[in-house]
């Protein structure tokens, strides 16, 4: 589904990803980790296609597609969905009216009609149930005045209304209690299928509890240094990264 | 067609000009000027529509009274208003504009426990220029007041703000807000200019104004759930401008608000 072939990136003239290598097959759960500022978050930008970054060396493939000539409405209308890590407020739309417009967007793109007014608003009760989103704070702007954990429901809410097929949730996980964690966690257990991937971005081991990985990565320094599965997540957990970088010699 | 609707609306009853208002919806003629008397204890609406040229309205409320007032500007008109409020008086003012012009108003808090609120927002294109001037005098004390003003501006227009509030010194335990928000796209200005005067020192006042580009975070917020690039950018004015009409002095207008200033955005 997604193939990302000696990714490079820089933002001005400083490069944060250095070769990046990770393939992501329909059905799989990666979890990508790793200390503050080894470039995950940035990695999660530059395949959503955010501008800020530029792509100096390397290849995405994405459904067959080369990801890196879309721009960022096309990668979403693909079934790339990024779950951010600080949902953006915006005054005066509703999240009723702003999902709307978003779901129609990608059923036209597929060659769907829009959603009657009546499908639309059962879909909004069905899909808001996943993830326990109190249904008043569809009427309400876009994550104006929302809890950090309304916020974060409110994205997995959103992945829910677009079933995308690769979902990244850039540190979903981040400034939540534990129950809003398990209904978050919950939520993108719910929505996998066979058909979907998801790749979660976290520092911690905790959400892994609840997201069972298949594949575990390090990212260190721009590049995924070490891969493993679900059990590596715990031994970092236990003894930190320190033994991975001390083996790990930058060229 | 506009004022049509919104006297509709809010089943406005016609005043000619000078005159007593008890509680009702009222509708002054469009671009007359007078004085008009918000009799005591009276709960009255009244709809403000331009037409080209200057006028100057005087609004006196006597005590307890609350006024709800939508003034809409789309001719290119001069409009001073001036509303002076008595003991326990609550005024809510709510100005939308949509053509060149000059709109002056100036609210004074004259006796104890008075409220005034006012709620506006213009948008600008091609080659148009207005100015909003809002002064707000604290003159009794234990009064509040909240002026927020919106602006979107394109093309090659110009927009103004200028807000004074004024606390005078027995004016204790004023409480005031003031804000100015704008948006500026392509060649087109805005000037903002918040102003403090006060005499008192028990007070709580706040004012702050940005002049800005549109939020690239919320563009690509957007566009990374499917909307195009101009539809986000479109969606994102709009939420800034009707976000003055989901918080209008008068309720059921919002539709027809809506629409006027759609067909403006249209035009950015």
């Amino acid at each position: 589904m997604l193939k990302v072939e000696n990714l490079h990136a820089s933002i001005g003239d400083k490069q944060i990803l250095k070769g990046i290598n990770l393939t992501v097959k329909a059905g799989e759960v990666h979890a990508i980790m790793g200390p503050n500022g080894s470039g995950k978050s940035t990695l999660a930008s530059v395949l959503a296609g955010s501008e800020k970054f530029t792509v100096t060396e390397g290849s995405v493939e994405f459904e067959g597609e080369n990801l890196l000539d879309l721009n960022i409405e096309e990668r979403s209308r693909k079934g790339l969905f990024l779950g951010f890590q600080y949902p953006v407020e915006i005054p005066g739309v509703t999240m009723a009216n702003f999902m709307k417009l978003a779901v129609n967007e990608q059923r036209k793109s597929r060659g769907l009609e829009p959603l009657t007014a009546g499908e639309y608003l059962r879909m909004m009760k069905e899909k808001s149930a996943i993830v326990e989103l109190d249904s008043k704070l569809t009427a309400r702007a876009v994550n104006e005045g929302f809890s950090g954990g309304e916020k974060k429901k409110n994205e997995i809410f959103q992945m829910a209304m677009l079933e995308p097929k690769l979902a990244i949730l850039d540190e979903t996980d981040s400034g939540l209690d534990i129950d809003a964690l398990r209904i978050v966690a919950t939520g993108v257990t719910r929505l996998k299928t066979p058909e979907n991937a998801t790749v979660v971005i976290t520092h911690y081991q905790r959400l892994l509890d609840y997201i069972v990985p298949d594949y575990v990565h390090v990212l260190y320094k721009g590049r995924i240094i070490y891969t493993g599965d679900k059990s590596l997540a715990l031994k970092l957990e236990k003894e930190g990264y320190d033994w991975l970088i001390n083996d790990y010699k930058e060229e | 067609m506009v004022v049509n609707d919104l006297v509709t609306t809010m089943s406005a009853q016609g005043l000619p000009a000078s005159g007593r208002v008890g509680s009702g919806a009222w509708a002054l003629a469009e671009g007359v000027g007078g004085d008009i008397v918000v009799e005591a204890g009276a709960v009255a609406r009244l709809l403000v529509t331009d037409s080209e040229g200057a006028v100057d309205i005087n609004i006196d409320m006597e005590r307890g009274s609350r006024l709800d007032l939508l003034h809409v500007v789309n001719h290119h008109s001069a409009t001073s208003m001036a509303v002076a409020l008595a003991e326990g008086c609550e005024c809510r003012m709510t100005q939308v504009v949509v053509s060149p012009s000059d709109t002056r108003v100036v609210a004074s808090l004259m006796e104890r426990g008075a409220r005034f609120e006012l709620g506006g927002v213009f948008v600008l294109t091609d080659e148009d220029q207005a100015s909003i001037t809002a002064d707000v005098n604290h003159v009794a004390s234990d009064c509040t007041s909240r002026t927020r003003v919106k602006g979107v501006a394109s093309g090659k227009s110009h927009g103004s703000f200028s807000g004074l509030v004024y606390v005078a010194p027995d004016a204790q335990r004023t409480d005031s807000e003031q804000s100015s928000r704008n948006i500026t796209i392509g060649e087109a200005h805005i000037e903002t200019l918040p102003q403090l005067e006060i005499y008192a020192d028990d007070v709580k006042c706040s004012h702050g104004a940005t002049v800005g580009q549109m939020d690239s975070d919320a563009i690509l917020y957007m566009r990374q759930r499917g909307l195009s690039l101009a539809d986000a950018k479109r969606l994102q004015i709009d939420g800034f401008v009707q976000d003055v009409v989901l918080h209008s002095a008068i309720e059921g207008v919002e539709e027809t608000l809506s629409a006027l200033l759609d067909e403006k955005l249209n035009r950015l």
